[in-house]
């Protein structure tokens, strides 16, 4: 292997980022744009979510219990109204995700201790607001009851804390706040840093279609000096976007940085080895930037969301998934930046995802470097 | 005569059911300023990528630069200077570092870098533009640079596939130029064109037809094939002076160029001043009616029109 060519091929490309103003933007802000979008878009906090409710009862006790579920930030009252006719229409609407009737005997049934005929109604279109308004719902009246109760003991004279024989807290390690982007953010690095993999492959189709290729064939350059040329660029590239991120993550998004910086981004070097080794992949067996790019959306991006466990816990995946998400650069990765981020562990813990990383790199490059033929057909 | 440089014997390359090149024997001299010439879809493009190494070949074999094209067709590589029917340089690049890519890729020795760039700017005219970047030069200006940068580690073997195509007749007469001084230096080249004024311009001709190779011979022999003698005329309405003249006894074939008629004949002495008689007689007008060496042109048409017969 000359080192001459390789270097020949890794400044011809910089060269190309650089001067080409398009590919330099989508090569550097690409990926933090990306996080940014996706950061806001995916946050699943859902709040404020708009409900009706159907007061059959009219008594003072059923207006404490309706002003008492809707004191908080997680349930609004759209409307009081008067029939099941009105529900209707405003969940046709869409103007309500939820309504609750509470029927006409409410203190009776409150006192005589027996249940609680309440009737929720949600929009089966929205699932997730619905049954947060159920469970929301739920927990409100399970206080109200146990207040109301605790006020009638106290007025009899027995203690209350007789009443709650469990004190259930629940912590959460490493997130206290259990803010979900938190969790969230470590994890969508781990599919943006994968960006350089989609345009180095875009790069050697586009040598391909532009003729270039073909000229370059005909030259004594080595497959490997052509394919680490190609790759170097983009792993500086990936690296400068592995500084931008985390300070979008930290200065922005206020997720806390709990590890070494050094290593996220020795880790993250050893991770773009590997994912650009996927991009090489794919930039020698397609023969066009259309099907290099539709296959990286199939190659790197799909299995980023769904299969290395940033939003579906692996393990509750059917082995063969789990077992085919081994074979992704990103699952290990995710479980790097997240380790490095929240609870911040160090190589002592990480090394083995980093070993796995690294030898997905050398043998997706060595694939690449073995079916690309210096031949035309 | 020394051994061929180039040397293909029985060379085969299928696509699919079609035999892109059919049983091609070749054999070029060293020095040799070769054109390859043949219709579209004839296999000039897959014989010079077969030469290049750039494809499989299907059966045959072949010794490029006294390498075997099958076994060592990484060996040969170092030895020509390929370009592309649909070359392209590296747009984002200027001039001088195209070239200076190429010399890299080649491993043109540090120390010769800088005067082989220089002369070789000199050689194609572009020393004053090799600052501008290789997108914003003109088509044939591209040509030259494409065709610089293959001259980049002195090759012995040049193989270009169509580099005038869609060129001004200016840069075209230079690129041409620059050919023949490659010639005169006694590089090995082997040129496809569509153009038979260019074909005109070799040493030796090779006529391609379906993948097989038809002829082989210098031009001036090539024409000297064409049986018959040609009579130029420019009659006032071709069309209905054609179809009196097709007929006439005598008369092989006629051509069309533009409103001037070239007609093939036995004799053109003798069929001369029949013909412009037959146009007096019908009322048609003419001009410059004489006889006319046969061109490169006539002799392609004329042996392509015998074989599809």
């Amino acid at each position: 292997m000359s080192f001459r060519r390789l270097r020949a091929i890794a400044r011809k490309e910089i060269h190309h980022i650089w001067r080409d103003r398009s590919t330099l933007i989508l090569v550097l802000l690409t990926p933090t744009a990306l996080l940014f979008l996706m950061a806001y878009a995916l946050t699943v906090e859902i709040q404020h979510v708009p409900v009706a409710v159907l007061d059959y009862g009219r008594s003072a006790t059923s207006r404490n219990f309706v002003q008492h579920l809707t004191a908080g930030d997680d349930l609004d009252l759209y409307a009081q109204v008067d029939s099941p006719e009105e529900i209707d229409a405003m969940l046709m609407r869409g103007e309500i995700k939820a309504a609750l009737i509470l029927p006409p005997d409410f203190d009776e049934a409150l006192l005589s201790l027996q249940g609680l005929p309440l009737q929720i109604i949600i929009d089966g279109t929205e699932p997730e607001s619905g049954g947060f308004a159920v469970e929301h719902m739920g927990q409100r009246a399970e206080q109200f009851v146990s207040q109301l109760l605790a006020a009638d003991l106290q007025a009899a004279g027995l203690s209350a804390n007789a009443l709650q024989p469990i004190d259930l807290r629940v912590r959460t390690w490493y997130n206290p706040g259990l803010k979900s982007r938190n969790d969230l953010i470590p994890g969508l690095i781990s599919i943006v840093l994968g960006f350089p993999a989609l345009t180095v492959a875009l790069t050697l189709a586009h040598e391909r279609e532009h003729g270039t290729m073909e000229q370059l064939m005909a030259t004594p350059v080595g497959r490997s000096e052509l394919l680490l040329g190609k790759m170097v660029p983009y792993v500086v590239v990936g690296l400068l976007n592995a500084i931008f991120i985390p300070l979008l993550a930290m200065l922005w998004f206020k997720v806390p940085f709990n590890g070494n910086f050094l290593l996220f981004f020795g880790l993250s070097a050893v991770f773009l080895f590997a994912i650009l080794g996927v991009g090489l992949v794919i930039g020698v067996f397609m023969r066009s930037q259309a099907a290099a790019l539709a296959l990286s959306f199939l190659l790197i991006f799909f299995p980023g969301f769904f299969m290395t466990g940033i939003f579906f816990p692996t393990v509750a995946m059917p082995e063969v998934v789990r077992l085919e998400a081994l074979g992704l650069p990103g699952t290990h990765y995710a479980v790097i930046t997240r380790g490095i981020f929240l609870p911040g562990v160090g190589l002592d813990v990480l090394w083995p995802y980093a070993v796995m990383m690294f030898g997905l790199g050398v043998a997706f490059v060595g694939v690449a470097a073995l079916f690309f033929r210096k031949k035309l057909a | 005569m020394s051994d061929p440089i180039i040397y293909t014997q029985a060379l085969t390359r299928d696509f699919g059911d079609v035999h892109a090149v059919d049983s091609l024997d070749l054999a070029i001299q060293p020095g040799t300023l070769f054109g390859l010439v043949g219709p579209d879809g004839a296999g000039k493009t897959t014989t010079l990528r077969l030469l290049a190494g750039l494809l499989k070949v299907t059966s045959g074999s072949a010794t490029v630069a006294g390498f075997d094209l099958a076994t060592q067709a990484e060996a040969i590589k170092p030895h020509i200077g390929y370009m592309a029917q649909q070359f392209s340089l590296y747009a984002q690049l200027s001039v001088l570092e195209n070239l200076q890519f190429f010399a890299e890729i080649y491993e043109v020795p540090r120390a010769d870098m800088a005067e082989r760039t220089e002369r070789l700017l000199t050689f194609a005219g572009l020393t004053e533009f090799k600052e501008r970047r290789a997108a914003h030069l003109s088509g044939g200006m591209q040509k030259k640079l494409a065709l610089a940068c293959t001259l980049i580690h002195e090759p012995k073997i040049l193989l270009l596939d169509e580099p005038t195509t869609g060129v001004d007749p200016i840069s075209r007469r230079e690129f041409w130029n620059i050919l023949t001084d490659l010639y005169a230096e006694g590089i090995t080249i082997v040129v496809s064109t569509p153009y038979m004024d260019e074909a005109d311009r070799c040493s030796e001709v090779g006529l391609l037809y379906a993948g097989k190779l038809a002829m082989c011979a210098p031009p001036e022999q090539i024409r000297g094939q064409i049986e018959g003698e040609m009579i130029a005329l420019v009659p006032a309405q071709w069309q209905a002076a054609r179809d009196l003249i097709e007929p006439l006894p005598g008369v092989f074939e006629v051509q069309t160029y533009g409103e001037a008629l070239h007609v093939l004949v036995d004799n053109a002495e003798q069929r001369l001043p029949e013909i412009t008689a037959v146009l007096t007689q019908a009322g048609i007008d003419y001009s410059g009616a004489r006889p006319a060496p046969t061109r490169m042109e006539e002799a392609f048409i004329s042996l392509i029109r015998q074989m599809e017969a």
